[in-house]
């Protein structure tokens, strides 16, 4: 199937160890955690004494927690003490024949090109391919405009100063017990800092760093846009993230000064687990984004699908005045999975705006749950909410459930929230029919319909690929 | 081309249809006019396809096919059309996206080829001229927004995209005021095949005033009680429905 | 447990339940007693519980009943209601008085008694219903209610009979010799293609403080009717809890309309479960606060029968420093194929210091569903104002008249037509004024 990239990407689409590839070395930290373990791991990421200090705090403040119980989640008390936290690459599958055909099927049908699979399967791929001209050019491209686009692990070491100034300032270390883990393992991120005035040139994507071929399970993203910067940032991709970590706690700040503009876009596959729904991963990622500036802009993107059981939610704080908050999802299950998302928007300054649009999509045994918070401060006068939740559910053995809270202290605020859930209905499906198309196409058809007001906010070639995420994983979920 | 025979329908329980007969020749267009609950919109949605319909007796043949076994994309590939009363609005998708996959799915089905978007663009082009139609409506989602008028008048359009062999307009005069009636009309018109069929059902003979028909057919209690010319319209209009069971208390009664 | 709240558990555990002199009812009482010391009283992690604090509760033991109830003098227009004058039992804190009640002569069909002479008279009825154990979604108050309340209102219509005249159950809180908790019990029960319609009325004779805890189950057979309004005027310094639990068979209809206007907290829940096909219920409420007062509204339905349906229309007006806590929450549980579920909560907030919490919910697990919520927090329409005012109407009266417009949809359908303009009096009374701090 032709992709629609540009030469540019399909280079960048090609393996390659220069540029952002984290310094892990091959041997790994045996499991266990203690101060001594932070240190080893410190060191070996040659960072500064300031960065150790840092971690270690957290990891002091972290002892002192307890870990959060969820009532519905069926998961087993998580040993810490079991956890290797500085793993070198794991056992990797010596060439796409040793890699589950069920796997390699579904890249095909999502059209991934045949130089991705082999990464995405986690194959260790021994040739490099021309990575020194591919990362020349497009980091040339970045650094003319000033834009600063590398690995934590690279930030913290070449720009001490900006990371010092903003980590942990929107997701401090000891905001949640994940965090603070987080804060004191983290192995590697991206981190992106645009400064005053700049649009930065193009999209940025998780594509274009690739470390080992396997996300990390603490994973540390920090994304600064100066004054009056903008830029749009995308992350994961739409082949399943086949992963031996169950259990990934990463943090993502956004900080967003005057005027500035951050999009973050995600498009995920959650491995989904087996047929019976075991082994799906739990994602308590606290994503957080700080309109720190009069005038500035987050929003925050995602369509997701497979099974993920996700704590904390993408979050705008609007904090400067006039600032805007968006929060735009599609999250599918199908078979047995879960998906538990939401957002949390809190309104600070004046006349500030948050956006939500949610929609769910259940089919087969598939749970949905949708959780949002919309808080009004004291003084955040001319505060504008507005909410837009619906679900679809297709089968008789699904559930969508929507969970809203609004606390409003402000009087000159105006919040508005509407939900619906229904199923698709017999009139459309036989609209469509009765003008030729099967069952299973109209359903496609309907659906991309019903997402439609969501993937008008991703950048296009996210969108196609969320488009045909959702086909490849509606299938079967008629009849 | 369609041959109805003492078709009995039942929906939730009730009797409709009670043995309805109807046989309706290519380049023929049949008007079926009746009172309230006679069946009307019963026998549209039976023949398209839609669920919740109970067929307890008799049976339809379209081109010699059992249409009743036929699914409802397949009766659409093989040339039925049903004009709904009521289009359903599908928000988000495209109006001309929905169209062309449904012609290319129609014509995957029947093996021949299919348009890309630029063939389809030009078709629709074409067939938005002919129908007088403002080139708008193609860039809005399904009868999203769409007036009652506009409404019908995209059902009839796309009549003229699928170019079906068996075209059921489904009560299309309801809630148009005289000019959408008349626009209407006029596509139905030029849509005129000796290839072609239409069964127009309708309430008030003031649409076949611009639609003339061939036959009339007046159903009243789940049957064709009376069947005519075009000036049978005429009469029912001047009589009203009472007129027939007066005139028929046979056919008429239950 | 919080050495804050402590007193009001101590006084509860020291408590004497009431003697009956009946075995299984007071092996219940003490069952029930031991549950809710061992549940302790909610929190803030209580998920149901969530913005309500229990702070009237703070550092002061309750008297465990009011022991002059039975003869203190009350003032019958402290609850009176304009056109309702037919049967009626009234409560004063907690304890039934035959002087203040109208149950002679009730109309055929009709049974009304206190608890407490059903109890005394013929209690073994009653078994099933008092010793039931008590379930485990049930909070710490309903237990202490068990435990504890030794009255409150029997009633049963029989099958096919239709209530003309609305029966008025009157709580009514008045100033005892020291700050009171008392607890009063209801069953309510309408026969097969029974009719009946009741106003339950919280009334207060003064501003006094003290807890009451009030829980009331209601079942309706088969195509049973009853219209039910919860007309709350507590006390100024009242700390009011309020449990309904409705069950709905089979083509039964519930039509509920509240009014909570009165305590310092107020909390309402009304559970109601449409376990039969087609039940049905609407309901209108509307809530208006002032000054600091607290009200809490607890809605839970759960569409089990098929075919069911729920529709709920909730205004709520804070002013001052009030804060107004709503929570509509409808689940749709398998097998509830064909429930259409219709939920809308809108909220007026008037001052800088008064703050709304709302949270409509949906759990759907059935495809066959048609689940719709809204829910809203603003304020008055400035155009709106200004036109009042551009033809005349001074400032105050146009914001009075724009509120009360706005809560009038939860008044809709109250009968009969002179209840209505009382409450809409009533609501006009409590609205809150620009010159109130």
């Amino acid at each position: 199937m032709a992709t629609e990239r540009t030469d540019l990407q399909q280079l960048l689409n090609r393996r390659y160890s220069a540029g952002f590839v984290t310094d892990i070395e091959t041997d790994s930290l045996p499991p266990g955690l203690n101060e001594e373990v932070i240190r080893a791991l410190s060191a070996r990421k040659r960072e500064p004494e300031w960065m150790t200090q840092w971690r270690l705090e957290a990891y002091r403040h972290w002892l002192t927690m307890t870990p959060p119980t969820w009532a519905k989640l069926n998961i087993a008390p998580i040993d810490f003490q079991a956890i290797s936290y500085y793993a070198a690459p794991k056992k990797a599958p010596k060439s796409l024949a040793e890699v589950d055909p069920k796997l390699l099927e579904t890249y095909d049908k999502l059209g991934v090109p045949l130089h991705e699979r082999a990464r995405l399967a986690g194959v260790a791929v021994d040739a490099v391919f021309d990575s020194v001209s591919v990362g020349t050019t497009f980091r040339e491209e970045l650094a003319k405009a000033g834009v600063i686009f590398c690995s934590m692990s690279e930030a913290i070491r070449e720009h001490p100063e900006i990371v010092k100034q903003y980590l942990g300032s929107v997701v401090p270390q000891r905001d949640n017990f994940f965090a603070a883990l987080n804060s004191a393992v983290f192995s590697d991120g991206s981190f992106v800092f645009i400064p005053k005035g700049v649009r930065c040139p193009m999209e940025l994507s998780t594509y274009f760093r690739i470390n080992a071929g396997h996300t990390g399970q603490f994973e540390r993203t920090l994304i600064v846009a100066e004054e009056g910067a903008s830029v749009s940032y995308l992350e994961g991709c739409t082949a399943p993230m086949r992963d031996e970590n169950q259990l990934h706690a990463a943090v993502v700040e956004l900080v967003a000064l005057e005027r500035a503009n951050i999009k973050y876009s995600t498009v995920q596959n959650w491995y989904p687990g087996d047929e019976n729904g075991k082994g799906g991963i739990y994602n308590f990622v606290t994503k957080r984004g700080d309109c720190r500036g009069d005038d500035s802009r987050i929003s925050w993107t995602q369509v997701e699908t497979g099974s993920a059981i996700t704590w904390k939610y993408p979050s705008c704080i609007l904090r400067g005045d006039r600032s805007v908050g968006e929060f735009n999802s599609v999250a599918l299950t199908h078979h047995r999975q879960q998906a538990d998302t939401g957002t949390k928007m809190i309104h600070i300054g004046r006349d500030t705006r948050s956006k939500i649009v949610s929609k769910g999509i259940s089919a087969g045994h598939g749970q949905n749950t949708y959780r949002g918070l919309v808080k009004i401060e004291k003084n955040a006068t001319n505060a504008r909410n507005y909410t837009q939740c619906d679900s679809l559910l297709i089968g008789k053995k699904c559930g969508a459930h929507t969970f809203p809270y609004m606390e409003v202290k402000n009087p000159s605020a105006i919040v508005e929230h509407e939900a619906t859930t229904s199923k698709i209905s017999d009139e459309q499906l036989f609209y469509c029919r009765s003008r030729g198309l099967d069952e299973e196409n109209a359903v496609s058809m309907i659906v991309d319909g019903f997402c439609k007001q969501v993937f008008r906010e991703l950048p296009m070639e996210f969108a196609v690929e969320a488009k045909k995420l959702l086909d490849v994983s509606l299938e079967g979920a008629i009849g | 081309m369609l041959k109805i025979h003492n078709l009995h329908v039942r929906i939730g329980g009730r009797e409709i249809l009670k043995g309805l007969s109807l046989q309706v020749n290519a380049g023929e267009v049949h008007a079926i006019m009746g009172p309230n609950g006679a069946g009307k919109s019963t026998l549209g949605n039976v023949l398209a396809g839609r669920s919740g319909y109970e067929v307890t007796q008799g049976s339809v043949a379209y081109e010699g096919r059992d249409l009743l076994q036929l699914e409802p994309e397949v009766r659409a590939a093989a040339g039925v059309f049903l004009a709904f009363q009521y289009p359903v609005e599908i928000p988000g998708v495209n109006n001309t996206y929905f169209l062309r996959a449904a012609l290319n799915a129609q014509r995957k089905a029947r093996g021949e080829s299919e348009l890309d978007s630029r063939e389809f663009l030009q078709l629709v082009r074409e067939k938005l001229k002919v129908m007088q139609l403002p080139p708008e409506l193609m860039n809005r989602a399904v009868n999203e927004g769409f007036s009652g008028g506009e409404k019908k008048r995209n059902e009839i359009f796309q009549m003229a995209v699928l170019e079906p062999k068996l075209a059921i307009l489904d009560e299309t005069d309801s809630g148009l005021d005289i000019d959408a009636l008349k626009q209407v009309a006029e596509g139905v018109n030029a849509l005129r095949d000796p290839k072609r069929a239409f069964i127009v059902i309708t309430h008030y003979q003031r649409l076949l005033d611009y639609i003339v028909p061939d036959f009339v057919h007046v159903l009243a209690d789940g049957r064709i009680v009376e069947s005519g010319g075009a000036q049978l319209a005429q009469e029912l209009e001047a009589h009203g429905y009472a007129w027939v069971r007066e005139r028929k208390p046979a056919e008429a009664a239950v | 447990m919080s050495a804050v709240v402590a007193p009001f558990i101590e006084s509860m555990r020291a408590a004497a339940l009431p003697a009956s002199g009946i075995a299984w009812l007071d092996a219940a009482r003490r069952e029930a007693m031991q549950t809710f010391l061992s549940a302790g009283l909610p929190n803030a992690r209580h998920e149901l519980w969530k913005y309500t604090a229990l702070r009237a509760l703070e550092q002061r033991g309750y008297a465990a009943r009011d022991e002059n109830a039975s003869t203190r003098i009350v003032d019958g227009s402290a609850f009176a209601l304009p056109g309702i004058d037919g049967p009626q039992l009234v409560l004063v804190n907690g304890v039934f008085r035959a002087d203040l009640s109208r149950l002679n002569d009730l109309p055929q069909g009709l049974s009304v008694q206190p608890l407490s002479r059903a109890l005394a008279e013929n209690p073994e009825p009653l078994r099933f219903l008092l010793s039931r154990r008590v379930q485990e979604s049930r909070d710490a108050f309903v237990s202490l209610n068990a435990a504890l309340a030794a009255d409150g209102a029997l009633v049963r219509v029989a099958s096919g009979a239709e209530i003309e005249k609305p029966l008025h159950i009157v709580h009514l809180g008045a100033p005892a010799d020291s700050i009171v908790a008392w607890h009063a019990r209801s069953f309510i029960e309408l026969g097969e293609g029974a009719r009946l319609h009741i106003v339950e009325h919280d009334a207060a004779a003064g501003e006094h403080a003290h807890f009451a805890n009030l829980a009331c189950e209601y079942m309706l057979q088969k195509n049973a009717r009853l219209d039910l309004l919860t007309l709350q005027d507590a006390s100024a310094g009242a700390t009011l809890l309020r449990h309904g639990e409705f069950h709905l068979h089979e083509d039964a209809q519930l039509a509920l309309h509240a009014l909570e206007l009165g305590g310092a907290l107020a909390r309402h829940e009304i559970r109601i479960a449409l376990d039969g096909d087609r039940s049905r219920v609407d309901t209108r409420g509307a809530y208006a606060l002032r000054s600091r007062q607290h009200a809490d509204t607890e809605l839970l339905i759960e569409h089990r029968g098929r075919d069911t349906t729920s529709d709920s229309l909730w205004r709520g007006v804070a002013d001052g420093r009030a804060r107004g806590v709503f929570h509509g929450a409808i689940t749709v549980r398998q097998g509830a194929d064909g429930a259409d579920a219709q939920l809308s909560n809108k909220n007026l907030l008037l001052s800088e210091g008064a703050e709304i919490d709302t949270r409509p919910a949906l759990e759907i697990h059935v495809d066959e569903v048609k689940a719709a919520h809204g829910a809203t927090v603003g304020q008055l329409d400035e155009r709106a104002l200004f036109y009042l005012r551009s033809r005349g109407l001074p400032a105050e009266a146009a914001r009075m008249l724009l509120v009360r417009a706005f809560c009038a949809v939860a008044l809709s359908g109250i009968e009969p037509n002179e209840l209505h303009e009382h409450c809409d009096a009533l609501l006009l009374a409590h609205l809150p004024r620009e010159d109130e701090t």
